[in-house]
This record gives structure tokens, C-alpha cells and sequence, in this order.
């Protein structure tokens, strides 16, 4: 569901509990609920990632294409995000119902993930001008109960460091022009360096406090919110405040500062998953769905 | 056959099942808690997720509603990434717009409709991979998630996909056989009593051999129809084992 | 604009004569309802009528760069167009439900079943192949639109020339039809669908069902089909049930109408052909200097004249105390020929099924039809009126005879010809009226 309805009586217990740092679910303010993270779901794209946080459930895939370099940075590839708001998540999103979401969710991506300081962008040319991988990274949501951006954020993550992008070997004929030949050995791969590639940290304000990684109830509690997008040395790339309320200079910078803290605790459990995952290799057990 | 050889010498496909084999079945019921009725099921390559909400108030233009039974509203959509090539968009093309259609005709005669007069049913699918057999991959996940649901059905629709290569009917055709320029059929069953929810079928095939091509479809039907069974059974034990009852 | 609903009292009047088998227009189960099969002044251009139901069929050809993943294979196209003409329902630029299913259904019949050689189709590969686009518009909606449409898209087809081409180094020419005869497409089968409709959870079956008995049907059941008996695609649609027995007997049907139709098809394309070589005037523009808008034309209703003695006798006798005479035509501009009587709707129906006899039989006349046609000029005029479904390239097909007039016992003629002048102006409900106003 994309909203729910709260009583006034349920906002006041809420934002009372907020008061006392002990929110309804038995977390403080700034902790996450329980995530769950799988790569490698999806075995038709080159890098995927599912990832649940509480109720939310998310699936990205990505897949990488050979396109043309846009003129302005000839030596660079660049992402393409689109967000599918499908109808399993809630009935609201049936026909064109979601595509407002999902315009406003992937906008905020193409700032927060396509610039070369979060991801490579020059290892993914081929020959510059001319050549260069295109990285489609499609993000499907599955349910919502609250907090997408972060969500999506760690699952595109987590499905850059799967994502295995063919190697390519240019060979120039006679005549000058290039050929370009794709490796066929699956092993015969690039990887990304995702070390710098941030994750987004929402901040809800709600009554005089913000909390991290909101449900659905809180949320309709707080009138604004911050979103933030961290690396893992605690720089931030990106702020956005969205929702119709208004936040002092001051409480913004209390959220920030809570912002980075929780974003540079959130990076290293993620990498030493991540790492944890992709060193167990085949013999890991595929669970996806079925688990 | 150009290229592709469908059936070796020997009876073995290109992945090496016989004519009459299915892919391997998995599949999970309440994936999702959110929703009403969820269910996930994986049909060799081919990845579908069944959402169920309702019965619930009609939403929209009342217009449509019915004042003896429920409206069942389905929409399928794919995946962007699940193709081998990426797809611009997940639904709303002409190819969907009649799946979704298809959907709904094959559970508003399974579904018993009448026990929810005025009132809407939605039954949303995704394709999250595909490799063959689409549609059947989404009826058998919406079986489930109706039955997840607990919504009453006349029976399990189990849909199976079958083609006519040499003379012989392939049960349960993955993307290659499909591509294949395979004559196919898509039979949606109801394998007690029989009857057909949903038949669909493409490409020249000599009237003589429809008979043995819709027995196998039905065949094939009833051994999809077992495997959902099963997979309800042991959901209802876990369930249960779980409430402790 | 909403469909207005059909009324409880209608539709347990259209189940009750399901159930009874009859039908509202006297045929039987399994007949199909009169096809009219017309061309356009242009190659490509074919009308259909199924009794009401009208559909035109409009082919075009076009230039372009072929599919990347089908570099050497002309590309074909179909469109169904709902138009709001054809019934106030449809609405004009909205993608329905109905004309999703329709236009898929078309693409299948046509498209999948490889019934065009489109490799024929490729100029240059990988740069220049034809695009064959075939626009089907509903003109009058009377239920089975399908059949209509898949007839009156693969007759168009057939007809369809397109411009001769020749390629020299790599400069292509394309032909005007003035300087090289346009050429045929290759087709290498007609498939042809045939719609069964079933009611009451499938216990009843009726062939072409018309919009009347489409509402309340239970569903559908499309076969297409061709005449060496090759089924090229089946759809079941709508909320039914359906048992394997029922769908072998529907194919085995759809065998026989398809290669009825076929016969049709292919008949209508000759006569075309020899009016065009022979120069007579053709198509469209032929109706023309009529003075008669064609559209407002309802054909002869058929009538079953197997015993016709017999019940001429029958009919004749209860006729005298209740005139069941009825003039089925629609009043044209002209002054009506006096004097032609036909047994009509009302009638109780009981004929057989010897349909392909009787169809050679009909064809027969309507060639003779089309001679007097073009003798006698003068008399054209006064015989109008009779003659107006007979032109040179028009066939008819309708599994009951109906081309034979009955003329009854000269004083009902009289009588009906006293009705038939007063309420003449009334259109096809007169009928029904004459007999309630007795």
C-alpha cells in the first residue's frame, strides 16, 4: 500500500513513543528494520539484487547494452534507471497509477547514482565517441510499506557489485574500422567498483525528533522528510527534502548529521554481506522467492 | 525444421526432457504480506508472482460493477529486464492488454464469481523471467495465489503450453521450442471435470491431429495440477504447524 | 456513449428460442447468414457483408526499411478500426478490450499462420521491403465481426496488386501500374475463422452468431481455418467452459464452412477479375450512377423452399384469415415493383441441409441475373428493385435458399400488396407490426 490511514489517537501514541526514542515496532530512532538481501535472482540479467527491508520488497535487475557515448562526455558510459511501480505492490498502481511514483523515484536516482563520483562512468567505455556500455537498471517494486528510496538504493547497490559486464576486445580491420567482439567465457568479465557508490538515508520528521527508515504509519505522521545519499566515508552527494511541511536550518542539520552517521553504518555491514555472498561462488543456495 | 533440431533421434528435446516431460515446478504460496492471497512459482527458467487483492468494494467507476457476482480485474505485465532483450515498458502493449484479458476469461470461469455479488477481484501478475509458456506460467501462480487468497474455486486451473513437432506433441515448451516455429497450444484446464477454461492456438496444424495434441495438453494439465496440489498441501501443514493447530 | 442494456424480458426470449433452436432470423444452428462480397474501384479494396454486418478491407503497400532481425522479410501490418460508424458503442481512438482481442486475433489468423510469402515481399535486403498494410474499418456492427473481418482482410489481400519494382545496381524503380502490370501477392492458403457461439454453460452451440444473440452468449469460440484443413488458430474467449468433444465438433463444422467460404472467396475474385477484363464498370463507383445509397439496403431475407409446395399450399390457407405476406425490402427512393411477395420472417423454418447444391444453384442465378443485367438497359429501371443485389461482382452465399420468389395465391397478393403499400414507409419493422395490427 502507498498510504495508509491513521487516527488521530494512533498519531498521538506514535509521536509520543517517537518522543521517548521507542518507536511502535520496538526500534529506536535510528535503526533500521530487519533487511534481507539476495544477489544474482534474476539469471537473464547481468546483475540483480532483491532486497527486502520490513515489509518493502524490492527486485533490480540490470543489463548492459552497447550504446553511443553522449556528445558531451564522449569517454564516459552512463545508467539509465526506470522505477516499474507495478500493481503487486498495491492495487493503486494498476494501470498508469504508478508512473508518477515511478518518475519522481527514478529522477531522483539519475542525480543521486549517474555521475562519476558514485559509479566509474569511464570504464564503461568502449572506445570513446563511439562505443560505450549502457547500464539499464531497471528497479521493480514489489510491496511497499515505507522507506523505498532507501530500499532501492541498497538494492542497486548490491546489483552494481553483482552486475558482470562482458569483456570486449576492439580489433581494428583493414580498412580502419573497428570491430568489436564480445567474450563468450562467462568468467571473462568487468566489475564494477561499487566502493563509492552511495546509499540514500531518508529522515523522517516526525513531532520534534527525525527518524530513519519510516513504516507507512510513521510516515503519515510527518509532514517532511529529508533524503540524503551518503558514501561510505560519510561524504554526502545528494540532498533532497521532499513532502509538503516545511524543516528549519536547524533540524536540517541535526538530519544531516544523523544522516551521515547512520549512512556510514549502513555501508560496511552491506559490503561485508555483499563480499560474504560472492565468496561462497556456485555453491551457494539460491533461495529468491521460494525461501 | 531450419537450424534447430526439436526432437533428437532418440526422443530427447533440446533440453533434454522427453516429448512428455515438464520443466521442474517450484513454487511458494504467501510470499507477500501484505497482499491478500501472493504466491511465486517457477516453471523451469520461467519466473511469475501472483498478487491477489480482494474481494473488495469495486474501485473506479461503479459503473461495472454486477449485481449477481464478483468483476475479476486482472493485469499482466513483465518484467522490464526479463527478456533477453530489454523491454521499454512492463505493460500496456497490445501483447499484454490480451494476456491480461485472456487472465480474466480463464478465472471468471474458475473463480466462483456469484458468491461475491458487487464486488471486484484483482488478480495482479508479473513475469519476473521468462523463458517460454507465459501464460501458463501466470494462470498456475494465480491458482495459487487465489487459493492463498481464499478465494473458492471450482477446482485448480492448471495451464500448460504443448507443441507438434514430428508427429509428436512436446509438453510444456520452453522459449527456444517456442521460437522454433513450433504450431503451439495453450490449454487452461480444469482437470476434474475436464473442462477447458482457455484455448488458444497458433500456426498450421492439420485439423486430424488436434485430438492428440489437446489429449496431451490435458495430460500434461493434470501433471501440473498435482505438483499445485502438493505445493498447497504443504503450505496448509507449515500454516498450521505455525498457529498451532 | 454506454451500451444500453438488454432487458431481462429479451434475454430470456433470446435463451428460450436458443434453447428451442431457433434463431431470430429463421436460420438454422450451424448456417451462417448471407456473405455479400464486394470490391472497391482500387486492387486491395473488398466490402463484406455478413446480413447486417459490414466491413470494408482496404490494403496498402508501402517502402521501408525492414525489422534488424528480419532483414530479407517484408513486414505486414493489421489493423482493426472500431469505429463509432459501425455501432454507437464503439468509441473512436480508444484502445477497447474488444479491439485488442480483435486485432490480435487478426494478426493471428493472418500473420502467424504464414499464409503470405513475405520473403517475396524484400527488395533490397536489409534495406528496402515492402510493407503490406491491411486496414480493416467496421462499418455496421450485427455480432461476428470477426468472421467478417478475417474474409473480407484475406479476400482484400488476395485482390491487392502491388507496384512492380526492379532493381538496377542500387537504384530501385517502382512502377506505376500504368507502365508494368502491378503484381499479385503470393498467398499460400486462406485462412478463414469461424466464430461459435455457446450458450447455457456450453449446452448450446449456434454458428455466427449476430449482435443480438452475442449479448447473451456465454462465450466464444474462433477457429480459423483453411480449406485443405489446416487449422491455423483457436481462441476461446469469455467466461466458458468448454469440453474437449465440443471442440472437436466445432473444427470438424468449421471444415465445411471454411471451404464454403472459400468457394466463395474465390469465385467472387473470378467474377472480379473477368468484369475487370472485360472492362465493365466495377467496384464501388458501379453503384453510383444508381442513385441509391447502398448502405440503407437490407437484402431478401432467406426463406427455405424445400417442401415450397406444400407449405405455399399451408401458408396460403392460414393466410386467409391472417396474412403472414411480408415485403422485406427497404423502401428505396424508387417506386417499389408491385407484386413481389415472400414468405418472411415469421415463418416456421425447417430445411434441410443440402447447402452446396443449393449454393450452385443460386450462383447459377445469379449469373443469369447479371445477364439480363447488361441486356436490357431499358428495362433496368422498372427492375431494379429485383435485381439490385445481382451486380457482376457481387456473390452471394447464404446456406438457405433464398433468390426464388413465392408468389402466393393471387388474392393474398392482393392482400399483400394492400399492406405492403400502407405501411411502406415503415422500414424492417413492418412486419412484426402488419401481424400484431391483424
Amino acid at each position: 500500500m502507498a498510504t495508509v490511514k491513521v487516527s488521530e489517537a494512533e498519531k498521538v501514541y506514535i509521536l509520543h513513543g517517537i518522543r521517548d526514542d521507542l518507536r511502535v515496532d520496538g526500534r529506536g530512532c535510528e535503526d533500521y528494520r530487519h533487511v534481507e538481501i539476495e544477489t544474482d535472482v534474476v539469471s537473464n540479467t547481468d546483475g540483480s539484487a532483491k532486497v527486502t527491508l520490513g515489509y518493502t520488497a524490492v527486485l533490480v535487475g540490470i543489463k548492459a547494452d552497447i550504446g553511443k557515448p553522449k556528445p558531451m562526455v564522449p569517454n564516459e558510459g552512463y545508467l539509465e534507471f526506470f522505477v516499474d511501480c507495478s500493481a503487486n505492490a498495491t492495487p493503486e498502481f494498476e494501470g498508469r497509477g504508478g508512473e508518477e511514483l515511478g518518475t519522481e523515484l527514478s529522477n531522483t536516482l539519475y542525480k543521486v547514482f549517474n555521475n562519476k563520483h558514485s559509479v566509474d562512468l569511464k570504464s564503461l567505455c568502449i572506445s570513446a565517441g563511439e562505443h560505450c556500455w549502457v547500464l539499464y537498471v531497471d528497479v521493480l517494486l514489489l510491496q511497499c510499506d515505507g522507506n523505498l528510496y532507501d530500499a532501492i538504493s541498497i538494492a542497486i547497490k548490491a546489483a552494481l557489485f553483482n552486475t558482470k559486464i562482458p569483456r570486449v576486445h576492439i580489433s581494428a580491420d583493414e580498412e580502419g574500422g573497428k570491430e568489436i567482439e564480445l567474450s563468450d567465457d562467462p568468467y571473462d568479465c568487468m566489475r564494477l567498483d561499487v566502493e563509492n557508490v552511495p546509499c540514500i538515508v531518508t529522515l523522517c520528521k516526525v513531532g520534534h525528533r527525525h527518524v530513519v527508515d519510516v513504516t507507512l504509519q510513521e510516515k503519515a505522521c510527518s509532514v517532511a522528510s529529508l533524503i540524503i545519499s551518503v558514501t561510505h566515508k560519510g561524504t554526502i552527494t545528494c540532498t533532497r527534502k521532499v513532502g509538503g511541511g516545511s524543516l528549519d536550518p536547524e533540524s536540517i542539520f541535526e538530519m544531516t548529521e544523523a544522516g551521515k552517521r547512520v549512512g556510514k553504518a549502513l555501508h560496511a555491514p552491506l559490503m561485508a554481506l555483499l563480499q560474504q555472498e560472492e565468496s561462497l561462488g556456485k555453491k551457494r543456495q539460491k533461495v529468491g522467492f521460494l525461501g | 525444421m531450419a537450424g534447430l533440431e526439436l526432437l533428437s533421434d532418440q526422443g530427447y528435446r533440446l533440453d533434454g526432457r522427453k516429448a512428455t516431460e515438464l520443466r521442474k515446478v517450484q513454487a511458494r504460496m504467501g510470499v507477500f504480506a501484505q497482499a491478500d492471497g501472493s504466491a511465486y512459482l517457477e516453471q523451469g527458467n520461467t519466473k511469475a508472482l501472483a498478487v491477489v487483492y480482494g474481494p473488495h468494494e469495486m474501485r473506479g467507476s461503479r459503473s461495472r460493477t454486477l449485481h449477481d457476482r464478483a468483476v475479476i480485474n486482472c493485469q499482466y505485465s513483465m518484467a522490464t529486464f526479463s527478456t533477453a532483450e530489454r523491454k521499454r515498458r512492463p505493460h500496456g502493449d497490445r501483447k499484454s492488454t490480451e494476456m491480461s484479458l485472456h487472465l480474466k476469461q480463464t478465472f471468471e470461469a474458475a473463480v466462483m464469481t456469484q458468491l461475491y455479488p458487487r464486488s471486484q477481484i484483482d488478480i495482479y501478475v508479473k513475469i519476473l523471467q521468462s523463458d517460454g509458456g507465459n501464460y501458463s506460467v501466470c494462470v498456475n501462480a494465480a491458482t495459487l495465489a487465489v487459493i492463498d487468497a481464499g478465494i473458492p474455486m471450482r477446482d485448480y486451473v492448471c495451464a500448460c503450453t504443448v507443441g507438434f513437432v514430428d508427429e509428436t506433441p512436446l509438453a510444456d515448451l520452453c522459449y527456444a521450442e517456442e521460437s522454433g516455429g513450433v504450431s503451439s497450444l495453450a490449454l487452461a484446464l480444469l482437470p476434474r471435470g475436464g473442462q477447458i477454461a482457455l484455448l488458444q492456438m497458433d500456426a498450421r496444424l492439420h485439423q486430424d491431429h488436434l485430438e492428440t495434441l489437446i489429449e496431451a495438453a490435458m495430460t500434461a494439465c493434470k501433471g501440473v495440477s498435482k505438483v499445485l496440489d502438493q505445493v498447497v498441501r504443504q503450505h496448509l501443514e507449515e500454516v498450521s504447524m505455525l498457529t498451532g493447530e | 456513449m454506454k451500451e444500453t442494456p438488454l432487458s431481462n424480458c429479451e434475454r430470456d426470449f433470446l435463451l428460450k428460442a436458443i434453447e428451442e433452436k431457433k434463431r431470430l432470423d429463421g436460420r438454422q444452428t450451424y448456417d451462417y447468414r448471407k456473405i455479400k462480397i464486394k470490391f472497391g474501384t482500387d486492387y486491395g479494396c473488398c466490402f463484406v457483408d455478413l446480413g447486417l454486418t459490414r466491413v470494408m478491407a482496404q490494403v496498402s503497400g508501402e517502402l521501408v526499411a525492414p525489422k534488424e532481425s528480419r532483414p530479407n522479410e517484408g513486414i505486414m501490418f493489421f489493423n482493426i478500426e472500431l469505429s463509432p460508424m459501425a455501432a454507437p458503442t464503439f468509441e473512436q481512438g480508444r484502445q477497447s478490450e474488444l479491439s485488442v482481442k480483435l486485432n490480435r486475433q487478426l494478426e493471428r489468423c493472418l500473420r502467424n499462420s504464414k499464409c503470405i510469402d513475405t520473403e517475396s515481399l524484400c527488395v533490397v535486403s536489409g534495406e528496402k521491403v515492402w510493407q503490406i498494410r491491411v486496414d480493416v474499418h467496421m462499418l455496421n456492427h450485427d455480432g461476428n465481426l470477426m468472421d467478417a473481418a478475417s474474409i473480407a482482410a484475406i479476400t482484400a489481400l488476395c485482390h491487392f496488386r502491388r507496384p512492380d519494382v526492379s532493381i538496377q545496381g542500387d537504384e530501385v524503380t517502382v512502377y506505376s501500374p500504368e507502365e508494368r502490370d502491378p503484381i499479385p501477392l503470393s498467398i499460400y492458403h486462406m485462412p478463414i475463422s469461424v466464430s461459435f457461439s455457446f450458450f447455457q454453460q456450453g449446452t448450446y452451440l449456434l454458428v455466427d452468431p449476430c449482435e443480438r444473440e452475442e449479448r447473451v452468449m456465454d462465450g466464444l469460440l474462433m477457429i480459423a481455418m483453411n480449406k485443405h484443413r489446416e487449422i491455423c488458430s483457436i481462441q476461446s474467449s469469455g467466461g466458458i467452459m468448454l469440453l474437449k468433444e465440443q471442440v472437436m465438433r466445432c473444427s470438424k463444422i468449421a471444415s465445411v464452412k471454411v471451404s464454403e467460404i472459400t468457394e466463395l472467396v474465390v469465385k467472387a475474385l473470378e467474377n472480379d477479375k473477368k468484369a475487370r477484363k472485360a472492362g465493365e464498370k466495377c467496384g464501388f463507383a458501379e453503384s453510383l450512377p444508381q442513385e441509391r445509397i447502398t448502405a440503407l439496403k437490407v437484402g431478401k431475407t432467406p426463406v427455405e423452399v424445400m417442401d415450397v409446395t406444400e407449405q405455399a399450399n399451408d401458408i396460403v390457407q392460414k393466410a386467409e384469415s391472417c396474412s403472414l405476406t411480408v415485403h422485406t425490402r427497404v423502401p428505396s427512393p424508387l417506386v417499389p415493383v408491385p407484386g413481389v411477395g415472400q414468405v418472411g420472417q415469421g415463418q416456421q423454418t425447417t430445411w434441410g441441409l443440402e447447402e452446396e447444391e443449393e449454393e450452385e444453384e443460386e450462383e447459377e442465378e445469379v449469373d443469369e441475373e447479371e445477364e439480363s443485367d447488361n441486356s436490357s438497359e431499358q428495362d433496368k429501371k422498372v427492375t431494379k428493385m429485383e435485381e439490385e443485389d445481382s451486380r457482376g461482382d457481387v456473390v452471394e452465399i447464404s446456406d438457405s435458399e433464398e433468390e426464388e420468389v413465392v408468389i402466393l395465391h393471387p388474392e393474398t397478393a392482393d392482400k399483400a400488396l394492400k399492406n405492403t403499400g400502407s405501411s411502406f414507409h415503415q422500414k424492417g419493422a413492418a412486419p412484426s407490426k402488419q401481424k400484431r395490427k391483424k
